[in-house]
């Protein structure tokens, strides 16, 4: 009897031992896999970090895209965040407004290092609440064999709305393909697509003061066209997302769609790439995405995650991840000048910056998306025309701001 | 302590581990679903009670349309399970060549994990690459690439024959075991009278099955009612909330957008019209069970 309570007593001893030894936690969300090339710089830059911080360990969670914020915000909420997530920027101001995250608090020579549209994307009130971590514009995609077939000039890509749709038009009548590909699914994307729409007609969703403005007739113009294509598009376009048209285009089923610079290693065929069309009442425009690291309240290690984040996303860091993942670069370094030199496609991409519109700003961001989608999909449907659509879903937008 | 009442009691200490886990596991997150349901609990760390508010908004939306659609989208898809389930185990009942064969076969749709087969039926569904839209194309019963799930009525109906597919199986054979019980002296004695096949079944099977069929498609009801996976797999709802169902309502309300409050309401809501169901299931057992008596 006594020698098992000596042995209990020694086990419990050395298992109190091991947990005082034991590390501090960080846990680290990720989204997507952990296959490519810059995860493989991240664990080196971790792996460094934890040599500098002794005590600390970084477990690094990777969860796949669809679940992935889900997941660090449910925790959160629940009270057991995670230390630091990756997260759309989109989401920043609703996980701000719930005070689950904090402000990442950059110096003015921090902020400097990005262009302003791109600092736009992380910033609410006033204050930065993630450190952009992924970055894209998009731009418009064209089949020149199709266009060819079609009898339209395959090196001169259009460049407003109404040739964009002619375009669309002539190679649907003329060839067996559709004219454009177009998505209009319950899914982001589609709502992303639409915001090149709005982007480049001078639109916005809400503006600086903060005040719902879907209803004005640059949007109004957007979604009449986004209706006017589905006629020239592949037949239902709310079945497709917008990582179902690369193949569509590969096929050669679609002659041209609008997407990330993400596409040009995926696509085959002869084909080029060009600033996205412009409609009657804008500029140049793009919608510019930013995903972000963002340090959650509560883990009781914000400092440590926020150092950590902050060593991953610094301009030199950064950089290499980008050129190692193949993501639009977020800071205009030399490195950028070599790419372009290196590789004329992505001239489209970076041109777009200075240009560009954020995604909108609003703390219920899942709403937003719904509605706007929603407006799409009628549209699309021909169930209600664009006039009403985007009266309808500005009113319901009130709920998401 | 006397010895009749520990007897007494020894029961219910064996009873103590299932009500406490029952207690645990079903009890206290429904007594806490009814409290969140009069909260504005969302992601914000603190939550006031706001009365029935939750419930009031529901209403004042468009949920009324979500709950018609939830009843149209279950009585369709129940009566054609039923339906397609008893006439399969009529036809597996008969003594026909590779009975046996047929028997194995209709299971694998019940077998299959839900999600792996829904995703091989998205894909069926597909326009341009489908298995369903090529051959209506190749037998010109369609112009062009048809998106099934695309279209309001085409995508309501597709999330209902994935859901067919899916539960009939088990009506198949729970109606089957029902058949094989029906004594074959009832058979032999209306075959000698010179009943036909169908005067036996009309007279003889169909009544005695009955209440089989009336328990699984209570039973049926019950779990269709509550199907998620089939509709947010295949359309999330979409599209322009053509299928959106009252638990796919709540889990984007609840989950998606973090409103817990109106999310419980709306879960609440669910509870009482399944507790509907359940007390009706409950009074057709007890009565079959009379009559059987």
């Amino acid at each position: 009897m006594l020698k098992n309570i000596l042995l209990g007593t020694a086990v419990l001893a050395g298992l109190s031992t091991a947990a005082l030894a034991e590390d501090t936690r960080i846990h680290m969300i990720n989204c997507g896999d952990n296959n490519g090339d810059g995860i493989k710089l991240q664990d080196q830059l971790i792996a460094d970090w934890e040599k500098a911080n002794p005590g600390f360990k970084v477990d690094v969670e990777f969860v796949p895209w669809g679940q992935c914020q889900e997941k660090s915000t449910t925790l959160a909420s629940a009270g057991s965040p995670p230390a630091v997530a990756y997260m759309g920027s989109r989401t920043l101001k609703q996980l701000a407004a719930n005070d689950l995250i904090i402000p990442v608090s950059m110096s003015d020579a921090e902020k400097a290092t990005y262009a302003a549209p791109i600092l736009a994307t992380v910033t609410a009130n006033g204050e930065q609440w993630g450190l952009p971590r992924a970055f894209s514009t998009k731009a418009y995609y064209w089949s020149k064999d199709l266009f060819k077939a079609a009898g339209l000039d395959p090196e001169t890509p259009p460049k407003t709305w109404d040739e964009m749709y002619e375009a669309a038009k002539a190679i649907k009548e003329k060839t067996d393909a559709d004219g454009v590909g177009l998505v209009a699914a319950s899914f982001d994307n589609t709502m992303h697509q639409f915001m090149n729409y709005v982007y480049t007609n001078g639109g916005e969703v809400i503006n600086a003061d903060g005040e719902i403005v879907f209803n004005s007739p640059n949007n109004v113009e957007a979604m009449a066209f986004y209706g006017k294509l589905a006629t020239v598009s592949q037949p239902g376009p709310i079945a497709y997302d917008r990582g179902k048209l690369y193949p569509l285009f590969n096929e050669g089923k679609i002659g041209m769609f609008i997407s990330g610079p993400w596409e040009r290693k995926k696509l085959t065929g002869d084909w080029g790439v060009a600033p996205i069309p412009v409609g009657p009442k804008g500029t140049p425009g793009t919608l510019l995405i930013t995903d972000s690291l963002a340090v959650f309240k509560g883990s009781g290690v914000e400092a440590q995650a926020l150092d950590l984040a902050k060593l991953l996303t610094n301009p030199e860091n950064q950089m290499a991840f980008e050129l190692a993942e193949g993501y639009t670069p977020l800071r205009d370094m030399p490195e950028v000048k070599g790419l372009v030199a290196k590789d004329a496609t992505w001239s489209a991409f970076l041109d777009a910056i200075p240009t560009g519109g954020p995604e909108p700003f609003v703390t219920d961001y899942v709403a937003l998306q719904d509605i706007i989608n929603e407006a799409i999909q009628g549209v699309v449907l021909g169930e209600v025309d664009a006039v009403a659509a985007v009266e309808e879903a500005a009113e319901r937008l009130e709920d998401a701001k | 302590m006397p010895k009749t009442l520990k007897r007494d009691l020894f029961p219910y200490l064996l009873l103590l581990p299932a009500i406490v886990i029952t207690l645990v596991i079903v009890a206290w997150p429904l007594v806490e679903t009814i409290r969140l349901s009069f909260t504005d609990a969302s992601l914000k760390p603190t939550e006031n009670y706001i009365g029935f508010a939750n419930y009031e908004k529901i209403f004042s939306r468009r949920f009324p349309e979500v709950i018609a659609r939830t009843f149209y989208w279950m009585a369709l898809s129940v009566a054609l399970k039923m339906l397609v389930g008893t006439f399969g185990a009529v036809l597996l009942n008969s003594a026909v060549p590779g009975r046996t064969l047929a028997r194995i076969l209709v299971i694998p749709p019940w077998v299959i994990p839900i999600a792996i087969g829904v995703f091989i039926w998205g894909w069926m569904y597909n326009g341009q690459f489908g298995m369903i839209s090529g051959l209506l194309q190749r037998f010109e019963i369609i112009g062009g690439p048809l998106e099934f799930l695309a279209y309001r009525e085409t995508a309501f109906l597709a999330t209902i024959i994935t859901d067919v597919w899916i539960g009939t199986p088990m009506v198949t054979i729970f109606v089957l075991a029902a058949m094989q019980a029906v004594p074959g002296d009832l058979y032999e004695a209306a075959w000698v009278d010179g009943a036909g096949r169908g005067y036996r079944f009309r007279r003889i099977t169909l009544p005695l099955i009955l209440p089989a069929i009336a328990t699984m498609s209570l039973l049926s009801a019950i779990w269709t009612f509550n199907s998620f996976d089939i509709i947010w797999i295949l359309t999330e709802g979409g599209p322009r909330g053509g299928t959106t169902t009252m638990i796919i309502d709540t889990y984007k309300t609840a989950i998606s957008r973090f409103k817990y409050g109106e999310g419980a309401a709306r879960a609440v809501m669910i509870v009482c019209i399944l507790t509907a169901f359940s007390g009706a299931y409950f009074y057709l057992i007890s009565r079959f069970a009379k009559k059987g008596a």
